[in-house]
């Protein structure tokens, strides 16, 4: 069996250490037997999503937003068509956002997001940055379990139809709000770095299940040894006083 | 004499003579007087230093070869260089009337705080040393921290210090049109490469947004590049290092030969920018040399400790700190043991996910028999070297002491790399346990 991965924007939206998530499914997917390949994908570079299985996009800085935004809506229906044909998505920060109807920053100014989803993103003032370590609560493909991560956006996301988790301690899409991200049965898409697939195997084994799912259909993964990733995700639950 | 001054002052008296340093004169200070900082008379020359890496280094070995000159330097030299700091700085060297007592101020300040202590400090110079990605929850995005030091030097006529290899630093020359810019630059040297894996900023022109060409990189993204569009990069420098020889420690610049304090890139470009400083002064630079060859890093900077085997310790802040860091241990001949102590207080960052730019890959080594992950994120940094391939050599033990006693025990060379607030309590420690 094989994964391959597209990696847009490598170079680009590279913040907060968002390319660990690429070491995790990679290592999770050998050590499994599972040939994992992944290709990068920058500005003006010719890739169709549709040849990948797991469409993986971070986050990046408003001025790097600005720099690749336009290159993105121009992919707009090859996204649309591997969409179509069952990839799996992994958006994190700036990513998930422009997979929206637009952002919009400090000054005012907005950008068009690809527009595939309803919900839309306003910058807030630098007293309502959501910034510290969050924990949530999700349910994604019928199991339930805790995630811990750091957010770090001055985005507020609203709209948002069917969010990927509750939030335990922290803030989410909005300042203080109750839920973070956005799911559905292909797109993971939140604002959960740390980065998010080390400390939370459980999401990363589910995204290698749906990346897999697109040309094996449903495969039962070996398990692995995650002491040491439970036990990094515990440490910041009992912090945070989360119990169970 | 001002009250507040004869208190700050009372107080920073009383607190050595119970041997107690600190910034706590400074912060009283400020609570009773505001503008406090603004009152004093600097002296006649006054330098700021700033950046990312290498602030208090810099500072310091400007201090001392200003000294070597002939002038009384007053600077903050073990690195307090916020608003307080600067503060009990000032205070405490100058006499009643606010006046500094010395030739010349050599004064390290915050890079995020420096715009608002510009004014105030009346600097004939300010050095800046290089901008990396730092603790991005504290710093915010760098293009912040770049545009808010571009507001104060916009109409700055002082001396601009500006390292000519870092596309974010020209960026300030670039744009102050009033001051004296002059860079200082290192020209290619048998380390230098082609590619980097290392870059995370300057991958783009400032002016353009196309991607900068670069003919070499020394370290991270400083090296020697250029817009091919708009000629964004092309410097002249002020002060060039023209060679530097890795096997006696030496380097080049002009007709002379100087010693490097540390075998490494990062601290030729401390000494370019010390060198770079002084001859815009108008003094001898050669005076530096003595400075340099013996100079002793600060706390923390490779500093070694003699447990059973030498143990040195690294501070480290950022990927790019960490990945020199990580280069200069693996260039250390022999087997070793590496402890990494993770923090994530305030002075550290809340958020680790730093580790993962840097390149804690290159641990992958066949010298590298163990490696212990201590502090309060230990289990983050043993999932960052577990998912290297490194899952047989890492052991956690939280507990600090214990790990400095487990390393004590192997009887083999360590290296220890901690983060800022790991890094006092664990030099404690060690000094109990090298003389036990």
């Amino acid at each position: 069996m094989k994964i391959r991965i597209l990696w847009m924007y490598h170079d680009l939206m590279d913040l907060y250490g968002d390319k660990g998530n690429i070491q995790v499914l990679k290592t999770r997917c050998v050590k499994r037997g599972i040939e994992c390949e992944v290709d990068t994908c920058t500005i003006g570079e010719d890739r169709d999503p549709d040849d990948y299985d797991l469409f993986f996009m971070g986050g990046g800085a408003d001025r790097e937003q600005n720099l690749i935004y336009e290159d993105l809506l121009k992919r707009r229906d090859a996204i649309q068509n591997a969409m179509d044909h069952n990839t799996a998505f992994l958006l994190i920060c700036g990513g998930y956002q422009l997979f929206g109807q637009y952002y919009k920053d400090q000054d005012g100014q907005k950008i068009d997001g690809v527009g595939f989803f309803d919900y839309f993103t306003i910058a807030a003032d630098r007293d309502h940055r959501c910034i510290g370590n969050i924990a949530v609560e999700a349910e994604m493909d019928g199991m339930k379990f805790k995630a811990v991560g750091f957010e770090n956006h001055g985005g507020q996301t609203q709209n948002v139809a069917s969010p990927f988790a509750k939030v335990l301690s922290g803030h989410g899409n909005m300042y203080k709000s109750g839920y973070e991200g956005f799911m559905n049965s292909q797109v993971l898409a939140t604002y959960m770095h740390g980065p998010l697939l080390p400390k939370n195997p459980v999401i990363a084994d589910i995204l290698i299940r749906r990346a897999l799912k697109k040309r094996n259909g449903v495969v039962v993964l070996q398990e692995l040894d995650d002491t040491l990733e439970n036990k990094a995700r515990d440490v910041m639950l009992e912090r945070l006083k989360i119990h169970g | 004499m001002s009250l507040t001054l004869r208190l700050v002052k009372t107080m920073h008296s009383v607190l050595a003579k119970a041997g107690r340093g600190g910034s706590l004169p400074g912060s009283l200070a400020l609570v009773l007087d505001k503008k406090f900082i603004s009152r004093f008379h600097m002296p006649r020359i006054v330098v700021i230093v700033t950046g990312t890496n290498g602030k208090t280094t810099t500072s310091n070995l400007i201090a001392e070869s200003l000294r070597a000159c002939g002038l009384k330097v007053v600077n903050n030299h073990r690195g307090d260089n916020l608003n307080v700091g600067i503060a009990t700085l000032l205070a405490v060297n100058s006499d009643s009337h606010y006046n500094v007592q010395a030739d010349a101020a050599v004064i390290e300040v915050d890079e995020l705080t420096v715009y608002r202590q510009f004014e105030n400090l009346h600097p004939t110079a300010l050095v800046v040393t290089n901008f990396f990605r730092d603790q991005l929850d504290r710093a915010g995005e760098m293009e912040t921290i770049i545009r808010k030091i571009m507001e104060v030097t916009e109409n700055f006529t002082g001396h601009l210090i500006l390292n000519g290899d870092d596309p974010n630093v020209i960026r300030i020359g670039e744009q102050a049109k009033q001051a004296q810019v002059h860079y200082f630059s290192v020209s290619r040297t048998e380390n230098s490469s082609a590619s980097t894996d290392e870059a995370s900023e300057g991958k783009f022109c400032p002016v353009c947004g196309r991607p900068l060409k670069y003919e070499y990189y020394q370290y991270s993204h400083i090296g020697r590049f250029a817009c091919p569009y708009d000629h964004f990069g092309e410097i002249t420098p002020f002060l060039n290092v023209d060679s530097v020889d890795y096997r006696n420690g030496t380097f080049t610049a002009g007709s002379h030969t100087f010693h490097s304090f540390l075998n490494t890139i990062y601290a030729v470009y401390n000494c370019a920018s010390v060198l770079c400083t002084m001859k815009a002064l108008g003094l001898d630079e050669t005076k530096a040399d003595t400075v340099f060859s013996s100079y002793e890093l600060k706390e923390g900077r490779n500093e070694t400790f003699e447990l059973s085997k030498p143990c040195v310790i690294n501070l480290v802040k950022n990927p790019t700190g960490t990945n020199e860091v990580l280069k200069f241990i693996l260039s250390r001949e022999g087997e070793k043991n590496v402890c990494i102590f993770l923090n994530d207080n305030d002075q550290d960052g809340h958020d680790v996910s730093w580790i993962w730019d840097a390149h804690f890959e290159r641990l992958n080594d066949p010298s590298v028999r163990h490696i212990i992950c201590s502090g309060l994120r230990a289990y983050d940094m043993a999932l960052r070297l577990k998912y290297e391939g490194l899952e047989d050599r890492i052991t956690v033990i939280e507990n600090s002491t214990k790990a400095v006693q487990w390393l004590d025990e192997q009887n083999l060379e360590s290296y220890i790399i901690a983060t800022y607030t790991a890094l006092h309590p664990t030099r404690a420690i060690l000094r109990k346990e090298a003389k036990s």
